[in-house]
């Protein structure tokens, strides 16, 4: 976002710590990981105990409660405590985010290194699949495969997974391409290196960056369509999700209810918001070049 | 250009193949039969059947000569469920039968007419007077009684199958034959063909998909042009914090609190319907609005990538004005990118907003989609994201045909 000068000398994660916002984004994406952390044990702790827990203890008389110093973000329609759901949503954010990246990011890695580097008709395999999965529209290519995979959370990592490798296939392949040229690679060539070898402890270190970048950028679109599917009934089921949270908040909206809906709002705003701000901070910092390559 | 456009076309093709090949994979080969899902739990045998063979889910997926069906679906004594021992009388060691004992095949309905069958059976102990050679074929009407021989019989497993019209009468081919008919298939919750649900989709998402294009294509260029003329300044900071604040609002929100505000509490729009184009303002406003952060950002990054090149140095030095650099020479050779970017949004024109139009009620693809998922349709979905994926190819190859006409320089590479 920052378009600071980089000056030569200074490492870039310096250069990252160096600006307040980023910090801030930092602590945001901490405080985040730390309630998800938070919410998890607790989770634990009451299967584990065979006890209901408090987020989904339902007490009618204490329904549609507005925010109090008891419950600081209301209560729903069920008398369940908002906050408590909220950290419950935040955990499976964080786990989407999580999961998601590491089907998605290792595939894209590992067949973008193997194709950059072996080029050839491994290139050419990789290339024709990349497209190809690239052409399916995104958001219907999800619900399909959630929709195949059956309701849930598995279906919710499997789709987001299968959907977002190649944007990090592609970077890491034209990335691979580059570095396969450069000195220190012929190098290791010359020294009579073998090809795994240059590959995954010589070029990879290289290239990781890219791998980085693209876990934070692509955490707020797996945030936003984890919220999608389980808006639509296909995502999270009998859990607190944030999706499944919006998507009872908007019907109460009408009846003058709008605590749930700004908790949750806020929440996901502030989250998607740091990725956003932490990931262009990154790829500013790291490799400025990926950014005029378009989003997706 | 015709040698690039053939080249251009041919490499095409695979692609359309793949998205043929995965839609397939995903929905016949991982998905299977959506039999019960579509009739439901208590659906007869004899009716998911009939499903079956109208979908062609009862073919094998790739080639065969031997296909499974519900009549009487395989068993397997030893992996048996204690319902399916208890219909055939067996225990987890096998079907016993006593010494010359006699056993009508349990089918759940009689064998469709017309088909040879073949009943395979694995014998663990004694033996079978009849049928007398394993496997047994046998045509409809004439389903073998099994006979057990002087020792008595023990059964481990049983499988029957039916015979296909060929090697390639299989859910793959029937696949492709289909598409080649532009036939998508009969969607299992409508119960019309998808080809004409389709086609009567398109036109309401393209009257909410084309205005959005519109609107935002004129917006977000005019705003990330104040943002490269005002490059730095407060203006420019301004409108690329908005920016991504809008990208970090979720989509839904901003559906849910402009239907509410602007729709329920000014009563400024209609909130729901399809019936008059007052209906299109909220749904097109908001769809505009959502979709400005990215494309303002977007754009604006091509337009200040421009403006390091070295004629705009050029430009400058000779005192030109900054208007006048950013209207007549970057502008334009930023038009390549801004025409890639419009090019392949063209086809999320045809798949319709999902959101958008469940929420307001507009009878497009997106509604349909999201309808279609909700009753596991998945004829339809299958045929939405083939067809969308195919357009997503078609609208490529445009932009690359495109940008090789505008710039002489892409045809060279």
């Amino acid at each position: 976002m920052t378009d600071a000068p980089a000056t030569a000398s200074s490492s870039p994660w310096r250069q990252l710590w160096a600006s307040w916002p980023t910090r801030l984004c930092l602590l945001v994406v901490l405080l985040f990981t730390l309630a998800a952390l938070v919410a998890e044990v607790a989770r634990d702790y009451y299967l584990l105990r065979d006890l209901t827990p408090p987020w989904q203890q339902q007490d009618i008389s204490a329904a549609y409660l507005p925010p109090s110093l008891h419950h600081p973000c209301g209560t729903d329609g069920l008398g369940r405590d908002v906050l408590l759901r909220l950290l419950q949503g935040a955990r499976i954010s964080f786990l989407v985010g999580i999961v998601s990246s590491l089907i998605a990011i290792p595939l894209g890695v590992l067949l973008g290194l193997l194709a950059g580097y072996y080029g050839k008709w491994l290139d050419e395999a990789v290339v024709w699949l990349c497209t190809t999965f690239a052409a399916i529209p995104g958001l219907l290519f999800v619900l399909a495969i959630a929709l195949v995979v059956g309701k849930g959370l598995l279906g919710v990592f499997v789709a987001l997974g299968l959907t977002t490798w190649t944007s990090t296939c592609r970077l890491i392949r034209a990335e691979t391409l580059r570095h396969r040229s450069f000195g220190y690679a012929q190098a290791a060539r010359a020294l009579g290196f073998s090809s795994p070898r240059i590959l995954f402890r010589h070029i990879l270190p290289n290239v990781a960056h890219v791998a980085l970048v693209s876990f934070t950028l692509r955490f707020p679109g797996a945030i936003g369509t984890e919220v999608f599917l389980s808006f639509l009934g296909i995502g999270v089921q009998n859990e607190p999700s944030w999706g499944t949270m919006l998507s009872s908040a908007r019907l109460r909206l009408w009846q003058g209810v709008w605590w749930e809906l700004t908790a949750v709002t806020i929440a996901i705003f502030l989250v998607v918001l740091a990725f956003n701000l932490l990931g262009d901070a990154l790829r500013d910092a790291l490799d400025p070049r990926l950014r005029s390559r378009p989003q997706t | 250009m015709l040698r690039f456009l053939t080249r251009r076309i041919l490499l095409a093709l695979p692609t359309v193949l793949g998205i043929v090949l995965i839609t397939f994979f995903l929905f016949n080969v991982v998905g299977g039969s959506p039999a019960s899902n579509v009739l439901g739990q208590n659906a007869s045998p004899q009716a998911l059947a009939d499903f079956d063979a109208r979908g062609g889910y009862d073919l094998p997926l790739f080639l065969g000569r031997w296909t499974k069906n519900r009549a009487l679906p395989d068993v397997d004594f030893a992996a048996a469920a204690p319902s399916e021992l208890a219909r055939w009388h067996a225990d987890p060691d096998g079907l016993h039968l006593a010494p010359g004992a006699e056993l009508d095949l349990p089918l759940y309905f009689p064998l469709p007419a017309g088909n040879t069958w073949r009943l395979d059976l694995d014998v663990t102990a004694g033996a079978l007077a009849s049928p007398d050679s394993l496997p047994a074929t046998f045509p409809s009407d004439a389903p073998p009684r099994l006979v057990a021989g002087p020792d008595g019989a023990t059964l481990a497993a049983i499988r029957l199958r039916r015979a296909t019209r060929g090697l390639f009468d299989s859910q793959l081919v029937r696949y492709f034959r289909e598409l080649a008919h532009l036939d998508f298939g009969i969607s299992t919750s409508l119960n019309r063909p998808v080809a004409a649900i389709l086609l009567a989709g398109i036109g309401p998402s393209l009257l909410l998909t084309v205005p959005i294009l519109v609107c935002e294509l004129l917006l977000s260029l005019t705003l990330a042009l104040w943002c490269a003329y005002f490059h730095g300044r407060l203006l420019d900071r301004l409108l690329v914090a908005v920016s991504v604040a809008i990208m970090s609002i979720n989509y839904i929100v901003f559906i849910i609190l402009g239907q509410f505000f602007l729709g329920f509490k000014l009563h400024l729009f209609p909130v729901w319907g399809f019936e008059s184009w007052a209906n299109l303002l909220l749904p097109v406003l908001i769809g505009t609005f959502t979709g400005l952060g990215s494309s303002v950002r977007f754009y604006r990054t091509i337009l200040l990538e421009e403006m390091n090149r070295e004629y705009v140095m050029t430009a400058r030095a000779k005192g030109l004005p900054t208007s006048r650099i950013l209207f007549r020479h970057v502008l334009r050779n930023a038009l390549s990118p801004v025409v890639t970017n419009v090019v392949l949004s063209l086809p999320y024109l045809y798949t319709g907003s999902l959101l958008l139009e469940s929420f307001f009620g507009i009878p497009g693809l997106g509604y349909l989609s999201i309808n279609a998922i909700n009753s596991s349709d998945f004829v339809t979905i299958r045929a939405i994201v083939l067809v969308g994926a195919v357009l997503c190819t078609l609208a490529n190859l445009l932009a690359d045909v495109a940008l090789a006409a505008v710039d002489p320089r892409v045809k060279l590479s």
